[in-house]
């Protein structure tokens, strides 16, 4: 793909300027002069993941622009930060060809691959964010199975089968309504108002890009008016009065895009401040002895039609009892019910211990679906599909905490957790199958546990060994292996690689080597070993940048790493005229320079200047990588 | 936890200890892999609405995460197969009943019903066995989700739901059918499912669901393991041994039906059964195999029969005599089926249409030979035999008429069938039209041209008289279909010429629009060519016209205005475009040694005047004068008779007469009264020549009603030394009177003048033939032989179809005449342009 000329870059500037000053069309990228933005926007320069994960998750705006006129997009690329460049474009950066700032920032990337990258998170061919949640309720208004509508709205041709918490959620008429009497199982369209303005109504609340020309198609002036009003009118009655202005078509493609994204974003926010006000307020925390005496109505203000338990961490609590059996088994004993049909929370205060608690979510299967573990769960003939009078309760194999953040991805496409929870939720999501929800973990684990360091060398020249260690390196990567996530284990390798000084020596590295090792067999691709491969690239990548300014590798390369630094050392007057003595002199020498302030390798060399001593610290490195693979019995 | 160094803390995030016990080696595989064996068996026997599916995945899931995925595979593969050989073999063997297991050759001892009914049941078992295996396995294939997602994936193993299916195959279907019996599931499957098709093709009802379902069942399944598209067991295994019964069942139909009935019955049955297996494949088994099976009835039905077919007694030829156009139909398409070019079928018609033309021709030729005509030695000596060769002209006219009108019947027959029964097909379309150009142009019957010019002569003075204008188009039409058919373009030309002259000169026409949009039509399908003379002679017409006016306008403007002044209509025809030999009279005086007539001083004085008015037109042209085409209005003063009532009356007449018939008549104006002229006197008077003067004497003073002389004796024919006398006592019941010339009609020729024009032609084609070979080889300058024939050919196609002799002849011609030379040494014969 060709780069776009100046000119042209500025014809597109003028024109988008036009449009915005004209009010057609939204700024893509608002100038933003908060210290926040500030810091994030130097942190993008920097490279530093960890603080621009985090401000991300606070909420920056990632389109803004700066003082200068950037964006955080346009530094990362110029300043050649992938991993960066990566995570924004993850959270919905924006490069759009044939727009100013998308073109500029093409024309800005450091190199090549970082273009590619942008080019293929084009608009045009990714789309919104919250693209995949709105197609997902767009499709549970045809999903034949399976049947999850729990409400027929009756027009004179046709009905209509609907889910409450949906029209609850977006419609504030529905919400009083359905509030009033939760037993609802029809709803009479209006006489005045035609079956199609319904179903238009219907699809915009459901998230659907409305098409009102395929609406009116091949209806004549009459009756076309006639659905026009009639949308008109049931935008008033649902109180959602920003339906007929919303779906009047437009033909510009961004205005198109901007009235779609700020739709879809309306929709989650009410999607979400409904799960929050009724999904999470009406979770029950119960003894986890008592959890299979919970009933609960099919009928109830939240529209529920299943349950979903979680069980407080073991490690937190000595068991009660001991629960051989897995899973929930069968209780006889009849429960005990408040006439709201909410259960009844029965304590037992007598216990000296804290009894192990389980925490009970209402769901909606609906929204489960988009899991295919429960999509798969619901329309096989097991239990878990049945009808029964109660609803089902099913649980799940995580912490109250990671099925809470769960939830909140399924209903709200938010994935904001902490890197504490990250590691359950990658493998929840891994056993769910919410391949999107995994990859958000494991950006978080990448990120936020780089640690606090800048993935740029020159401000971290000796690699990493003072930060506080935040995750366990070896259960990331095997974590990364186990779900299947490359994401991880590149992480690991990198931060292995930054900080490799301090556990090349290690029995634990020596022993994920090996796993690393039986792993390619197991799965007979290739003869290397792929984490040491990884670690290799990365460790030359810390050194590079270094290398190339001073021009050593080359020298190197042409005499052998040894010479190099012979002769470094004769420049410098040291002369080693026999071995031995220079060992017996080594310790003494060490101390005294040392307080003099002297550089020195990591064998205790003592090297001539920091270059000199990056060149012979890198070779060390690599030997004792070489060594571990002939100790190991590794080829590589 | 191994030590770490000790500038490392704790971290603070590390897998949960619920998943970390994963990675160790107590896991119990064991005790959870009988629980889910034991839920297994509880699906199998349907009653898995008790199981708890999250508990099963959560199993599953667990044991895959601690890397036994291998193991778990292997347990359901072997508890699948253990399953599928002891339950569900055993319970196909108790369908088995003697009547199903009996061989086909034994078939006998059983009716149709019993092995129909034992048939359904069997299949019904197997359907059965066959749901109920693929319920259950999406039911496990569902559990073990995360087993096919990671460890499937990851060690390139089939899913468990596919290696189920191939399970399916190897313990069921490919089983023998008992101990006892070697022969497997499969076998018997296909014996049954084709012994039920063989019932429903013998009319039975069948149940068709259930074999689909069947079928489905093999649809699915693939012979090898790797479920390549080619390998399905429906295609590998059912539809081969289908194909094959039904070729052997479609052969002895086939047989049978030829031998006991008629080809539009044959043609019926075989469409039907066409039909049946399309809907069979459609409703019973699969699309793909339509096309298949219908090659296999094609062939044995069609391919192999059709000849038989087409060459019954009931076969084409009957159809097409009797109007059978459904069944032409029938067979046309059965025909299309097999062989896009039809060959069979048009074969036949051809034949047909070759028959039936070559009849019309021989009835025409035997029409206008009826009243054998008299030979050509007595020609000349009696005056009868010239009467009636006068009346066999007339019929042979109506006999060229009746011919075209054959023609036109049998085309009109064949469109009709080309329409309703050929699907307008435009390679039969072709066909037909080269068996019509055949028989017409054919070397027996060389009338054709005439024949179609005479048509179109016979209609532009009589036939569309009061006819719409959509039927006049229809006639021109019809016309302009026939001269399409004419090989030998040019002779047609000459025909139409002549005959158009004679419309045109005479004003015979009916209409001269209809002849323009004759021409035009002519113009548009034979090219501009083609018509340029004929528009030449319309051209020549209306320059007469205005002549005439200008001429008369010129002696208005003389002045004195003469009482007996001669009125004069002329027409000024050019000689090249105009057929001369037709104006000069039936061929008797050549050109240029035309006696030329005496005209009466008063006429004379016209004509010289305007002969004069003309060179002042048009200097350096001569004139010729054609009183043989002409005619004059005469009035005439009878002297007076006794009326009825008594009175004596002069009686006038206006006479309308040939121009030579004027001329004699006004012999008899400067005659005293009672005397005569013989027929020697007017001859030599008036110079007209011989057989014009005994035409125009005989219709004046021969013809009862036009008897303006009298003649001595009172004979019909006119002798040398006859005597007329001018006929004071005419009497006619009109003003108005037409001499009528006998014989002035455009009629067929006769056997002689036609050899004439055929020479005439040729002597024209040869002309045609040099100057087109003189053009090629103006432009080629060297070129040889077979490609000069080749070419002139192709440049003469539009006029006629030169034959290669004569072509062969011209060149050898020019070469004479140093036009061409050949080129010494080439290595083919070749020849040089000389300019």
């Amino acid at each position: 793909m060709e780069t776009k000329k100046k000119f042209e870059i500025e014809r597109a500037l003028a024109t988008e300027n036009q449009a915005v000053s004209a009010g057609t069309l939204k700024e893509d990228n608002p100038l933003d002069t908060t210290e926040t933005f500030r810091h994030f926007c130097e942190a993008c320069r920097r490279g530093d993941l960890k603080v621009c994960q985090e401000m991300i998750q606070a909420g920056v705006n990632v389109n803004a622009r700066d003082r200068h006129d950037y964006t955080p997009l346009i530094l990362a690329s110029l300043c050649g930060h992938y991993e960066v460049i990566q995570l924004l474009l993850e959270n919905g950066a924006l490069c759009e060809r044939d727009t100013f700032q998308g073109e500029r920032c093409l024309y800005n990337a450091l190199n090549d691959r970082i273009r590619n990258l942008l080019l293929s998170y084009d608009y045009a061919k990714s789309s919104n964010p919250l693209q995949p949640l709105a197609a997902h309720i767009t499709s549970l208004l045809t999903r034949p199975e399976p049947a999850t509508a729990d409400l027929t709205i009756e027009a004179y041709d046709q009905s209509f089968h609907v889910h409450k918490f949906l029209l609850a959620a977006r419609s504030p008429y529905f919400a009083k309504k359905l509030r009033a009497a939760p037993n609802t199982t029809t709803w009479t369209l209006p006489q005045n108002i035609p079956s199609p303005s319904l179903a238009v109504a219907l699809q915009y609340l459901y998230f659907s890009e409305v098409s009102l020309r395929r609406a009116l198609h091949g209806l004549n002036d009459e009756e076309e008016t006639h659905v026009l009003e009639g949308i008109d009118k049931i935008g008033r009655q649902l109180e959602m009065d920003r339906l007929f202005d919303d779906i009047t078509e437009v033909s510009d493609r961004r205005l198109l895009r901007q009235k779609r994204a700020e739709e879809m974003t309306r929709g989650r926010d009410q999607l979400e401040t409904w799960f929050k006000e009724h999904l999470l307020d009406n979770k029950l925390e119960v003894d986890t002895a008592d959890v299979d005496n919970l009933k609960w109505d099919r009928d109830n203000s939240i529209y529920a039609d299943i349950l979903l338990r979680a069980d407080d961490r073991e490690e937190d609590y000595e068991p009660v009892e001991t629960d051989a059996s897995p899973g929930p088994s069968e209780s006889s004993t009849p429960p005990a019910r408040s006439i709201l049909g909410l259960p009844v929370k029965s304590r037992s205060p007598s216990r000296s211990r804290k009894p192990r608690k389980s925490s009970i979510y209402p769901a909606h299967k609906a929204m489960l679906l988009r899991s295919e573990y429960f999509s798969t769960m619901l329309n096989s003939p097991f239990r878990e599909a049945q009808q029964t009078p109660y609803l089902q309760i099913v649980t799940l194999d995580c912490s109250p905490k990671v099925l809470e953040t769960i939830l909140a991805f399924l209903y709200t496409e938010r994935s904001d957790f902490g890197l504490d929870v990250a590691i359950d939720v990658l493998f929840t999501a891994d056993q769910l199958f919410i391949e999107k929800l995994k990859q958000r973990a494991a950006l978080i684990i990448s990120t936020l546990g780089n640690g606090n360091s800048s993935t740029v060398e020159s401000e971290n020249p000796r690699g990493e060994t003072d930060a506080e260690e935040l995750i366990d390196i070896y259960e990331v990567i095997r974590a990364g292996w186990d779900t299947r996530v490359q994401r991880l284990e590149e992480f690991g390798a990198r931060y292995i690689a930054y900080r490799l000084e301090s556990y090349i020596d290690t029995p634990d590295f020596a022993e994920i080597v090996q796993e690393s090792a039986r792993r390619v067999k197991g799965r007979q691709e290739t003869d290397t070993v792929e984490l040491v491969d990884d670690i290799r690239y990365y460790l030359s990548d810390r050194f590079r940048l270094r290398f190339e300014d001073s021009g050593l590798e080359e020298m190197m390369e042409q005499r052998g790493a040894a010479d190099a630094i012979v002769e470094a050392m004769e420049d410098l007057g040291v002369k080693d005229e026999n071995e031995e003595k220079k060992d017996k002199l080594l310790g003494k020498e060490i101390e005294e320079q040392s307080a003099a302030g002297a550089i020195r390798t990591l064998d205790g060399e003592l090297a001539g200047d920091e270059f000199a001593q990056d060149a012979i610290n890198y070779q060390i490195l690599l030997g004792k990588i070489d060594q571990l693979l002939e100790n190991l019995n590794l080829d590589a | 936890m191994p030590p770490k160094m000790a500038v490392r803390q704790k971290p603070r995030i590390r897998v949960p200890n619920s998943l970390k016990g994963l990675h160790g080696d107590e896991v119990d595989f064991e005790n959870t892999w009988v629980t889910i064996e034991a839920a297994f068996r509880e699906i199998h026997t349907k009653n898995a609405s008790r199981l708890s599916y999250e508990e099963l995945y959560r199993h599953a899931y667990r044991i895959v995460l601690k890397k036994k995925g291998e193991q778990l595979y292997k347990n359901v593969h072997d508890f699948e197969r253990s399953w599928l050989s002891k339950e569900v073999r055993g319970h196909m063997q108790q369908l088995l009943s003697p009547n199903l297991l009996a061989h086909s050759q034994s078939v006998a001892s059983t009716t149709a019903n019993e092995r129909r009914v034992s048939g359904e049941k069997y299949l019904k078992g197997l359907k059965q066995a066959w749901g109920d295996h693929l319920v259950c396995m999406s039911m496990l294939a569902d559990v073990l989700m995360y087993m096919d997602r990671v460890y499937c994936q990851d060690h390139r193993r089939p899913s468990i739901y596919t290696s189920a299916m191939v399970l399916f195959r190897d313990e069921i279907l490919n089983s023998p059918l008992s101990a006892a019996d070697e022969r497997t599931i499969l076998g018997l499957l296909n014996h049954v499912i084709l012994g039920q098709i063989q019932m429903e093709r013998d009319g039975d009802v069948i149940d068709k669901h259930l074999i689909k379902s069947c079928v489905h069942m093999l649809d699915g399944l693939h012979a090898d393991d790797l479920e390549s598209e080619d390998q399905r067991l429906y295609h590998v295994s059912f539809e081969k041994e289908y194909l094959v019964t039904s070729r052997e069942f479609y052969r002895a139909e086939s047989e049978l039906m030829l031998r006991e009935s008629d080809a539009g019955a044959y043609c019926k049955r075989a469409k039907k059964r066409i039909h049946e297996e399309e809907d069979r494949c459609r409703a019973t088994l699969m699309e793909p195999t339509a096309s298949k099976i219908r090659e296999v009835v094609e062939a044995e039905l069609i391919q192999g029969r059709i000849h038989e077919l087409v060459e019954m007694d009931s076969g084409v030829h009957f159809m097409i005599d009797n109007d059978r156009w459904e069944e032409l139909n029938l067979i046309y398409d059965l025909n299309a089926r097999v062989d896009e070019r039809k060959s069979e079928v048009t074969r036949s018609i051809q034949k047909r249409i070759m028959e039936l033309g070559i009849e019309i021709n021989n009835e025409a030729l035997a029409a206008s030979h009826a009243p054998a005509p008299a030979p050509a030695a007595n020609a000349d000596t009696g005056d009868k035999s010239k009467q009636t060769q006068e009346k066999n002209v007339n019929l042979q006219t109506v006999a060229a008429i009746k011919w075209v009108e054959d023609v036109l019947g049998l085309k009109d027959k064949f469109d009709r069938i080309w329409r309703q029964s050929f699907d307008s097909d435009s390679l039969l379309d072709t066909a037909m039209f080269n068996s019509f150009r055949d028989f017409i142009n054919s070397t027996s019957f060389p009338r054709s041209s005439e024949n179609i010019s005479l048509f179109i002569d016979e209609n532009m003075k009589k036939g569309i008289k009061g006819k719409t204008e959509m039927e006049i188009d229809q006639v021109l039409d019809k016309a302009i279909t026939l001269i399409k058919y004419v090989q030998d373009k040019d002779l047609f030309e000459r025909y139409y010429k002549k005959h158009l002259c004679r419309r045109l000169i005479m004003n015979k026409s009916v209409s001269n629009e209809v002849e323009k949009q004759m021409i035009e039509k002519m113009k548009q399908e034979l090219g501009p060519s083609f018509t340029s003379k004929l528009d030449a002679m319309f051209k020549d017409m209306s320059i007469s016209a205005d002549l005439t006016s200008g001429y008369k306008k010129h002696v208005e403007g003389l002045g004195d205005r003469d009482p007996k002044r001669i009125d004069l209509a002329i027409s000024v025809l050019t000689k090249m475009t105009w057929p001369m030999e037709s104006i000069n009279g039936s061929g008797e005086a050549q050109e240029g040694n035309r006696p030329k007539c005496n005209f009466p001083p008063a006429v004379d004085k016209v004509r010289r005047g305007f002969e004069q008015y003309y060179a002042e037109k048009h200097s350096g042209r001569e004139l010729t004068w054609l009183p043989n085409m002409g005619t004059a209005d005469i009035k005439a003063v009878f002297p007076k008779v006794p009326q009825k009532d008594g009175t004596f009356k002069e009686r006038r007449h206006e006479l309308n007469v040939s121009t030579y018939a004027m001329v004699i008549l006004l012999l008899f104006n400067e005659l005293p009264a009672n005397e005569c002229l013989t027929f020697e006197e007017i001859q030599a008077q008036t110079n007209i020549p011989r057989n014009d003067l005994v035409r125009n004497l005989q219709s004046l003073a021969v013809a009862p009603r036009t008897r303006v002389l009298l003649k001595e004796p009172m004979t019909k024919e006119v002798k040398a030394t006859d005597k007329f006398f001018f006929n004071e006592g005419f009497k006619g019941n009109f003003v108005k009177i037409k001499v009528g010339v006998v014989s002035s009609g455009n009629k067929v020729e006769s056997e002689q003048q036609r050899k004439e024009t055929e020479k005439k032609n040729d002597d024209e084609r040869n002309f045609v033939m040099e100057a087109a070979v003189v053009r090629i080889m103006k432009q080629r300058k060297e070129l040889p032989h077979q490609k000069l024939v080749m070419e002139t050919i192709s440049q003469l196609a539009s006029q006629f179809k030169p034959e290669v002799t004569m072509i062969k002849k011209r060149i050898e011609s020019l070469m004479e005449r140093e036009y061409l030379e050949r080129i010494e040494g080439a290595a083919v014969d070749s020849y040089r342009y000389l300019a």
